[in-house]
């Protein structure tokens, strides 16, 4: 007979969150205000004070914001949402959701609005097509190599080569100091692999991508080098086969525990780093490169801010007007100091860590490459199955030309 | 029954040992909210260098964690016990009445397990849009309420296995079914209920999938969804992650302790007194 | 306590559910005539309110998206009829998640099964700080996976640096294994943590059905001089069948639609050695916008798992029934 009162407290409890939750719904002074509601992709704690700069600036708009963490998920909730006719105003067109986003007509074109006028070139681009402009980005990332510079200096080196013959070399170097020369995650594409290929096509014309997808060329002629390159590190003992096991947070922690020479890493490390080790004596570097072309750097547009074309005209005005806020030098200020991001807009200058600067002028440039959102088509799915047959290739199952065939098939296929 | 002191202690030991081994994991989140993320990357595993609360502080420091609190609360007090009602009914009537009907209902509900969440999420959303139980608590409550598939099928089981003689006095004495139901197979599957309640709770208690698509609004979160604050695109604030998620479980540990008594000790007195 | 000993089921041993028995309970027309039948049927209703609603309608629209191109993203489709289908079967990278799923559902059935059952009879013993143990073994059922995917991602680390492998080389001196990238062991890894997250809470299972035997059954066994041994095999594990079946059915079906722990431990890796086919309809739906295809292979899925699950539930029936 203990059961009753336990139920009862659990009623209770219920019907005491139920009114909590009742009374919290309703805000009361918003007549004459126009609501926009926001998917947030930045978390809350870095988005609330942009959003708190937009609120000052325009009290006539107010932004509902909501937030899903990046990057199942969101486009998980994004695409319920849409589909569903349930979209918020204001969202987020990334690599993952951009084709679909773009070809259902979700998305408004934004080519020609003012606030896209300070916004580089490959930013707009990227989520673009035909010359239209689906997505406002304002910063972008990139990835490359972070050394241990004390680590270097003790086989007499005091920066990562440019060619990567000679980056093999300073690693067997390195190991014959008994040292861990190199470790890179590959959960991911990884970041050599992207860098590479971007490099090799960035003469191209028309672009690599155009070339393949337009089936003039093939993943088998244009990544085979790349990958037999690669695929060197493992064949030649530098790397062990076991990173495939590895993400690239247990790959930063090895690098600021001082375990590790080099690894690959983008700017989003460097906060932890620094409050893990704060001596850790470390810097950027592009990645070195094969076939004579120069260093180069994985990365892309971050996510743009996209306005739902499903919304009504005064909603989409105000959304408008939310997105000039946020490439405004103002907008763009506070967005950075919270999220360090290095942005892309004109009339804004980033501060830059100092470990990170060697990077920063090539991310304003847009000299930036990553395979997935520079496909044309079935962009996840051909990124599923690259990594998949690379990690394979790394056990030593496959060959690097094994790997680029399972991709064209992929491609043939869909 | 009672077995020699020494053999009694040997299990003991023996069965602490191994506990303590399963529960490793366990240690391991607990101990890493009480450290710095740098503390957490320089050793993981061993106990922190200097007992660190800032994760805890800034966790509190935010009013909406008893907001989520609160919502998570309601919908998993709500769903679970629909749940559990839902699905003891059912399995009441499937056990006393076993027609060709029933076996083949009993059938189809299996179908419940076997299909897999993830694709029935977007037409479900599609409906609940129809209901306006989007972004909604109550939408949540409704969506859980699956899980009574999942308690009838448990009970089900487990009612077979009680002595129909009480029930047939019952009858006998001229008690409707609804009684029969209420006082007397209650009171008699309570370790079921709790084991299958408490299973339940802690689904609804820690579910990420629901929530992260069918609640929008702040205010509406769940605990879970705060844990997932600490998660961004590149890299994920361990540290905080834990120290959400420890803060959010430490009422589920409450409640496992106060309720594991009951599901072993329910079903003998609930014999005897029935 | 005479009513416990006789431990006849109200609906006698055929009809359980999903039997294919003629014979009525107790509570059917013959002892209560139509009202009592009415007022038995209403307690169904809600369960099957609940069913059409959440799973009966969903799948039907599933199914009706199976024959199309759905994206994903806009309502406006074509029907495209079996092509979905046709696409499955004949590419071979479609189902490269199937020989893992089996594995998996097969093997946690399996080893769970065998390891919760004598850990439920040593729960249910008297010792000092059984509370304290058996919480510590549900502990794992209690946080969600995607943490405890971070956390034995760590233990399982195949860097010398990993929980596991520093212990194993401070203890025996052997060099780093790599648990989560080499094939075999990620696949072993995966097991070994879905059995470790799993085996503590189907013991509590077990334990509420071994609340049920009564005491008597052991006096009389012991009095007639059986060994702690033979009365596990000739009274415990006779009478905890109806609970297996139940138990291996929840495991097999939630075995072979598993998709966080892979997920988050080696997501899928290395190679698609640990892939699992719920997670190729979660990429293809989702990440993909191949909505159509994604639903045709959760409609062919769901057939595959109720063929497995109920294949499995006749054969746990069928040993159930020469049980007791």
């Amino acid at each position: 007979m203990k059961r009753r009162p336990l139920i009862i407290a659990t009623a209770m409890a219920a019907a005491m969150a139920l009114t909590l939750s009742a009374c919290g719904s309703g805000d009361g002074d918003d007549s004459g205000k126009t609501t926009i509601t926001f998917l947030s992709w930045t978390g809350e704690a870095q988005m609330t004070p942009v959003l708190d700069a937009f609120a000052t600036a325009h009290p006539e708009i107010k932004v509902e914001t909501s937030y899903s963490p990046p990057v199942a998920e969101y486009i998980q909730a994004l695409q319920t949402r849409v589909l569903s006719g349930t979209a918020p105003d204001v969202f987020l067109i990334a690599a993952e959701n951009k084709t679909n986003l773009i070809d259902g007509g979700h998305v408004v074109d934004l080519a020609g609005e003012p606030f896209l006028d300070n916004v580089a070139e490959f930013n707009q681009e990227t989520y673009g097509r035909d010359g239209a402009v689906y997505g406002l980005s304002v910063s972008s990332w990139a990835a490359g190599y972070a050394y241990n510079k004390d680590l270097l200096a003790e086989v007499g080196y005091d920066a990562i080569p440019e060619t990567w013959d000679e980056f093999l070399e300073m690693c067997t170097k390195l190991k014959d100091a008994g040292i861990t020369p190199f470790l890179e995650s590959v959960d991911q594409m990884p970041t050599t692999i992207s860098s590479w290929v971007g490099a090799q096509g960035a003469s191209m014309s028309p672009t690599l991508d155009d070339q393949i997808f337009s089936g003039a060329s093939t993943f088998e002629e244009q990544w085979t080098p790349a990958l037999t390159e690669y695929n060197r590190v493992f064949t030649e003992g530098i790397m062990s086969k076991d990173v495939v096991g590895l993400d690239g947070d247990m790959v930063r922690d090895e690098f600021a525990n001082g375990r590790v020479a080099i690894i690959n890493a983008g700017p989003w490390i460097i906060a932890p780093v620094r409050e893990a080790a704060p001596d850790l004596n470390f810097a950027y570097s592009a990645i070195p490169g094969i076939d004579g072309n120069a260093p180069f750097l994985a990365g892309a547009a971050s996510p743009g801010y996209a306005i739902n074309s499903k919304s009504s005209e005064a909603k989409q005005a105000a959304a408008k007007t939310f997105l000039t806020f946020l490439s405004s030098p103002e907008g763009v200020k506070v967005y950075q100091a919270q999220t360090n991001d290095v942005t892309v807009t004109s009339d804004f200058d980033p501060p830059v860590d100092e470990a990170f600067a060697p990077l920063a002028g090539a991310i304003r440039a847009g000299d930036l490459y990553l395979p997935m959102i520079s496909w044309q088509r079935s962009e996840d799915i051909l990124n599923v199955e690259a990594v998949a047959q690379i990690q394979r290739m790394i056990q030593g199952q496959i060959t690097p030309a094994e790997v680029a065939k399972a991709m064209d098939s992929k491609l043939a296929a869909s | 029954m009672k077995a020699p002191m020494w053999r009694r202690a040997l299990l003991s030991v023996v069965m602490i040992t191994m506990a303590c081994f399963v529960a490793i994991p366990l240690y391991y989140i607990v101990i890493n909210t009480f450290k710095t993320q740098a503390d957490m990357v320089a050793s993981p595993l061993s106990p922190p260098t200097e007992w660190f609360f800032g994760n805890f502080k800034e966790v509190f420091s935010d009013p909406r964690i008893f907001r989520s609190f609160a919502n998570t609360l309601y919908v998993t007090a709500l769903s679970v016990i629909l749940q559990l009602v839902v699905g003891a009914m059912a399995a009441y009537a499937m056990v006393m009445r076993t027609s060709k009907l029933n076996a083949f209902l009993g059938g189809v509900l299996l179908l419940g397990f076997i299909v897999p969440g993830q694709s029935t999420l977007i037409p479900l959303y599609r409906t609940l849009v129809g209901f306006k139980l989007v972004d909604s608590l109550n939408g949540l409550v409704v969506m859980y309420m699956g899980g009574a598939i999942f308690c009838y099928f448990l009970i089900q089981g487990y009612i077979r296995t009680l002595p129909f003689e009480i029930i047939e006095a019952a009858r006998l004495d001229g008690a409707g079914a609804f009684q029969i139901f209420w006082r007397i197979v209650l009171p008699l599957i309570k370790p079921i209920l709790f084991t299958v309640g408490v299973f339940q709770t802690m689904w609804v208690w820690n579910d990420f999938l629901l929530p992260t698509v069918f609640i929008s609004s702040p205010g509406k979160r769940t605990i879970v969804l705060q844990v997932y604050n600490a998660v961004s695109e590149f890299t994920t604030d361990w540290p905080m992650f834990m120290t959400v998620s420890v803060v959010a479980l430490i009422p589920m540990v409450i409640f496992f302790v106060f309720t594991q008594k009951h599901i072993v000790n329910g079903l003998l007195a609930g014999g005897v007194k029935g | 306590m005479t009513a416990l000993l006789n431990r006849r089921s109200p609906a006698g041993d055929a009809e359980k559910i999903g039997g294919r028995s003629t014979r009525r309970g107790i509570g059917g027309g013959t002892a209560g005539g139509w009202k009592q039948i009415t007022v038995n049927q209403a307690f169904l209703l809600p369960a099957i309110v609940v069913f059409v609603f959440l799973f009966v309608i969903p799948l039907g629209q599933t199914f009706y998206w199976s024959l199309t191109d759905f994206t994903g993203y806009s309502p406006e489709t074509n029907f495209i009829g079996l092509h979905n289908y046709k696409v499955i079967l004949t590419d071979p990278s479609m189902l490269a998640g199937l020989s893992f799923t089996l594995l998996f559902g097969v093997g946690t059935t399996i080893i769970i099964t065998a390891l919760a059952i004598p850990l439920a009879v040593q729960l249910n013993k008297a010792f000092f700080g059984r509370n304290f143990v058996r919480s510590l073994w549900f502990f794992p059922a209690i946080p969600s996976m995607a943490i405890l995917g971070l956390v034995w991602r760590y233990i399982l680390s195949p860097l010398e640096s990993g929980v596991l492998n520093s212990v194993l080389k401070t203890v025996f001196g052997i060099g780093p294994i790599g648990w989560l990238s080499v094939d075999n062991l990620a696949k072993l890894s995966v097991i070994v943590v879905g059995v470790w997250g799993a085996v503590g809470w189907h013991a509590v299972l077990y334990t509420a059905y071994l609340q049920s035997i009564p005491d008597d059954y052991y006096e009389v066994a012991k009095i007639d001089g059986a060994s702690p041994r033979q009365q596990f095999f000739a009274i415990t594990l006779p009478l905890l069948t109806p609970a297996m079946v139940i138990s291996t059915f929840l495991l097999m079906t939630g075995g072979l639609k598993v998709f966080d722990l892979p997920y988050t431990l080696t997501n899928g890796g290395p190679g698609f050695s640990t892939y699992t086919i719920t997670q190729s309809i979660v990429v293809s739906g989702v990440g993909q916008g191949r909505y159509g295809l994604a639903s045709a292979l959760a409609v062919l899925f769901t057939l595959a798992v109720g063929l497995l699950a109920f294949g499995q539930l006749r054969l746990t029936k069928t040993i159930e029934r020469r049980f007791t």
